[in-house]
């Protein structure tokens, strides 16, 4: 099979996903108990039984969910229309847009960090297998992978704050408020730092246990005593024979984390008051804002399964037998 | 390794920017928030420094439409930058606000408000009556688009400007707490509000620059960034505060709330979070102030009708009032207060909160059924409940054996059940504590009437129709804000007469007996009112208004100054 009729295949086979997944996530959220509208307009507020009914009718809930509401919204949907947020009273597209940017900043940063580290501390553990190197990087890794993500936060918070001076929320001070972000990049960075180290730390641990299993297992294969047998140094039998064949495991978990860190992220931002997506599924789901979860949980499973088709597409580059099959 | 050695260079170039722009953006509130030689401001070359106040909190306001806002945060704002006819004083009494004067004709169906001289709008037009009678009348015509207002305009028939400075409105039928109903109606600018064709249009605007005629204006609100820039208003008709912008930060946990304000990031919160509030008390140059404020938290028995549809569940111990005295008498609020709210608030009496107007609608005759285990266990014995092998009573059929259900969004109800769970027990009544999403306790207590004691609170407005309203059978249907099903003529009487009686001490009457009902049919037994906690930089700023409005609240930050 060609790679472009792989690609194709892998396409079709994820919009089949998509359209479950959303199939799915719109019967889930329905038979959530309580009212949409008394979750948005909260528990203190006077309003009238009929004033509460005529909202209802104006979110289409007086009718019923199957056929009425499910065609109404997959119409919507096929149209490009995500509809509006009940308790924002926005596109919902256009609020997505906005956090999703502020996430992949977040996550794009810890990633790109994580997975460097990572890689590189694995390389070198698993290459110097049972030195000094190889055991604090273990013990580091696994209690780096063993923390709880919001403790790790609060702890990073109180410490860069207290002895560095670093800001204790969101992505710019006030002052700079409205501003390009790339004008005010120092200011920026020293937002960025705390939750970027946080979540790069995180998942530090993760890549660097898997890159150095998997490098202790290409190493003991025959082809790389080939190579060393053809006189190549250290770095070249690394570099161009392990680290391409030790990478496929690599590339598989960053490619899940990639998926799931768009909502993984809530811990961080809410630890540092940062206004990504994760906070935004958790208003959601706590006003039982149906449009806005919809949408929220549609850009997920789009996250997820682009990630996958990521992690096949590259799969077929760094390993001919993935296409030859 | 050119690129390896690359991304150490790029890792360590952020690491020593994150660390220099973080020493560099530090604003250091009411001495200089301007930014450093990298961000230059203009205005600032010319004028003094500006004096800014940074606010910490826990929310952001989901809109600034008074037609459609249910946060307390969006109210908070409204109180800066909109103006009302009435307003509450420190005292918890009603006074004029856009209104000089005001009364009543005799027959209670017609207010008139005499406005104050030369009221200005934020864009420097004039505020004219012409304008307030249309924002009254909009609210009463399109009730399903000014949602908000709905609850506060029931029984008004239309507004008129009498001449230019003179506003009337009439009634259906005379309202005894017109002062706090006005006092929650945000006069809007009308050419902001006109367009709307549909009450979704309305809705759907969110209303983010908003023109009004408070002490401060909005000059940034980043629904992103979650940031509100206030600006002082020079010609505020009660005069111009002494700070010039407040500056208002959104927090998404309390710890980093509470850390900002140890090293100086905010200069204020009134969120200080019950755990947190000995080590703020610790914090050098912070002021801390626990003060009694509007919330209550109550023990909800279910009181609903037997004739309810559907037929309530729960155990039928509970209709008797000797069981429900035992388990009265077997709670010790105080120790509550003491465990729960580490001593920031009050054992709990009637609904209505002691400091709501002053004190004045708190019943303070009503003494409160005291902790007495032994008490509890004769209550039950002589109401032949007997005690079994296992130590739970039972008389006949019946075993005390109950749910003790909480909202599982709550951090201090899990304690609260289990010590409650622990002192029922001492009498033989087993009560089992469970955690329950929110959303399907609402639908349990009303309208399923499926449960026998729920742990829950309010948070009470400024005058009693409100909590008084949750009591009644009016209340008791499906999207009603009444979840003990409580059902008592005699109360729904005394209910709608108190909303008519202007006089306020004849009010009084009303509204005390009426405490007495719910103290001797126990719908509710109150088990703490808990203490508003608020604290500040004192290092920074002084003259904050020690009120039950709060530090917060637009009469405190008019006074605020900074320190000398």
């Amino acid at each position: 099979m060609s790679r472009r009729d792989l690609l194709i295949r892998k396409l079709l086979l994820s919009l089949v996903t998509m359209f479950v997944v959303v199939a799915i996530n719109f019967v889930l959220f329905r038979i959530l108990p309580g009212d949409p509208v008394r979750a948005v307009i909260g528990r203190n507020v006077k309003i009238s039984a009929e004033v509460q009914q005529s909202l209802r009718e104006q979110f289409g809930l007086d009718k019923p969910v199957f056929p009425d509401q499910f065609f109404s919204t997959l119409g919507q949907w096929a149209r490009g229309n995500l509809g509006v947020s009940w308790s924002l009273r926005k596109p919902v597209a256009e609020i997505l847009v906005a956090k999703l940017w502020n996430t992949l900043l977040l996550i794009g940063l810890g990633q790109i960090l994580s997975i460097f580290l990572g890689v590189v501390l694995g390389l070198f553990a698993g290459w110097k297998r049972k030195t000094a190197l190889d055991v604090g990087a273990l013990t580091f890794s696994l209690i780096a992978w063993a923390t709880p993500t919001f403790w790790l936060g609060i702890i990073l918070l109180a410490a860069g704050s207290s002895w560095l001076g670093l800001p204790t929320r969101g992505i710019v001070s006030p002052e700079n408020v409205g501003k390009p972000l790339y004008t005010v990049i120092p200011d920026l960075m020293a937002h960025l730092f705390l939750p970027t180290l946080t979540l790069s730390i995180l998942y530090l641990g993760e890549y660097m246990l898997i890159m150095r299993s998997s490098i202790l297992e290409v190493l003991s294969e025959d082809y790389i005593l080939t190579a060393k047998a053809k006189g190549m140094s250290h770095w070249q039998v690394l570099w161009k024979h392990a680290l391409k064949n030790a990478m496929l495991p690599i590339v598989t978990i960053v490619a899940l984390n990639l998926g799931f860190t768009v909502s993984g992220a809530i811990y961080i931002e809410t630890v540092f008051s940062y206004d990504g997506l994760g906070k935004l599924f958790q208003t959601a789901l706590t006003k039982q804002d149906y449009p806005l979860l919809q949408g929220a949980f549609l850009l997920l499973a789009v996250s997820v399964i682009l990630a996958n088709m990521l992690a096949d597409i590259l799969y077929t580059y760094l390993d001919p037998r993935v296409k030859a099959s | 390794m050119k690129k390896t050695l690359w991304f150490v260079f790029l890792l360590f170039a952020l690491l020593v920017a994150a660390c220099g722009g973080g020493t560099a953006t530090q604003p250091a509130a009411g001495e200089n928030p301007a930014p450093t030689g990298e961000n230059p401001t203009p205005t600032l070359e010319v004028s003094a420094e500006p004096i800014v106040l940074h606010v910490g909190w826990l929310g952001f306001p989901d809109t600034l439409n008074p037609a459609y806002a249910f946060l307390t945060e969006s109210y908070t704002m409204f109180d800066f930058v909109y103006s009302t006819l009435t307003t509450q004083n420190p005292q918890g009494e009603y006074v004029g606000l856009l209104a000089e004067e005001r009364s009543v004709s005799e027959d209670g169906l017609t207010w008139t408000y005499k406005l104050r001289q030369g009221i200005k709008w934020h864009n420097g037009e004039d505020l004219t009556s012409e304008q307030v009678a249309w924002n009254i009348n909009a609210f009463i015509q399109n009730q399903d688009g000014w949602v908000t207002n709905s609850g506060y305009i029931t029984g008004f028939v239309e507004a008129r400007a009498v001449d230019a400075s003179t506003v009337e409105i009439k009634l259906e039928y005379p309202i005894s707490n017109m002062d706090y109903r006005v006092s929650f109606l945000y006069i809007v600018y009308p050419p902001d509000f006109e367009s709307f064709a549909t009450p979704e249009d309305l809705q759907n605007f969110t209303n983010f620059s908003p023109v009004g005629s408070g002490p401060f204006k909005i000059t940034t609100l980043d629904k992103d960034q979650r940031i509100i820039i206030l600006e002082t208003n020079a010609d505020y008709f009660g005069g111009r505060a002494k700070i010039d912008q407040v500056i208002y930060q959104t927090f998404d946990n309390s710890d980093a709330l509470v850390q900002a304000l140890k090293v100086g990031d905010i200069d204020m919160t009134n969120e200080v979070p019950d755990s947190a509030f000995a080590a703020v008390q610790t914090f050098e140059n912070v002021e801390t102030i626990s003060r009694q404020g509007l919330s209550l938290t109550e023990l909800i028995i279910n009181s609903a009708p037997a004739d309810h549809d559907p037929a309530p569940t729960r155990n039928p111990a509970l209709e008797d009032p000797q069981v429900r005295l035992a388990i009265a008498s077997a709670i010790n609020k105080q120790d509550l207060v003491d465990v729960v709210l580490q001593g920031n608030g009050k054992p709990g009496v009637n609904i209505i909160p002691p400091v709501m107007g002053g004190g004045f609608w708190y019943n303070s005759n009503i003494q409160d059924v005291a902790f007495n285990l032994d008490e509890g266990n004769r209550i039950l014995e002589e109401a032949g409940y007997v005690k079994g092998a296992d130590g739970i009573r039972a008389k006949g059929e019946v075993r005390l054996e109950l749910r003790l259900q909480y909202p599982s969004d709550s951090s201090t109800y899990p304690r609260v059940a289990d010590m409650i769970a622990n002192w029922l027990s001492e009498i033989g009544v087993k009560a089992t504590p469970e955690a329950v999403d929110p959303d399907s306790l609402v639908v349990a207590t009303n309208p399923n009437a499926d449960y026998d004691l729920v742990i829950w609170g309010w948070g009470a407005d400024p005058d009693p129709d409100f909590m008084l309203s949750v009591m009644t059978s009016e209340q008791y249907v499906e999207g009603g804000w009444s979840d003990s099903g409580y059902s008592n003529s005699e109360y729904d009487q005394l209910y709608l007469d108190q909303q008519q009686v202007i006089d306020r001490v004849e009010r009084q009457k009303i509204v005390w007996k009426m405490q007495e009902l719910l103290f001797r049919d126990k719908p509710y037994i109150i088990l703490y009112y808990g203490n508003d906690l608020e604290a500040y930089r004192s290092d920074k700023f002084t003259n904050f208004l020690d009120s039950p409005l709060g530090i917060a609240s637009f009469q405190s930050l008019m006074q605020v100054e900074p320190v000398k």
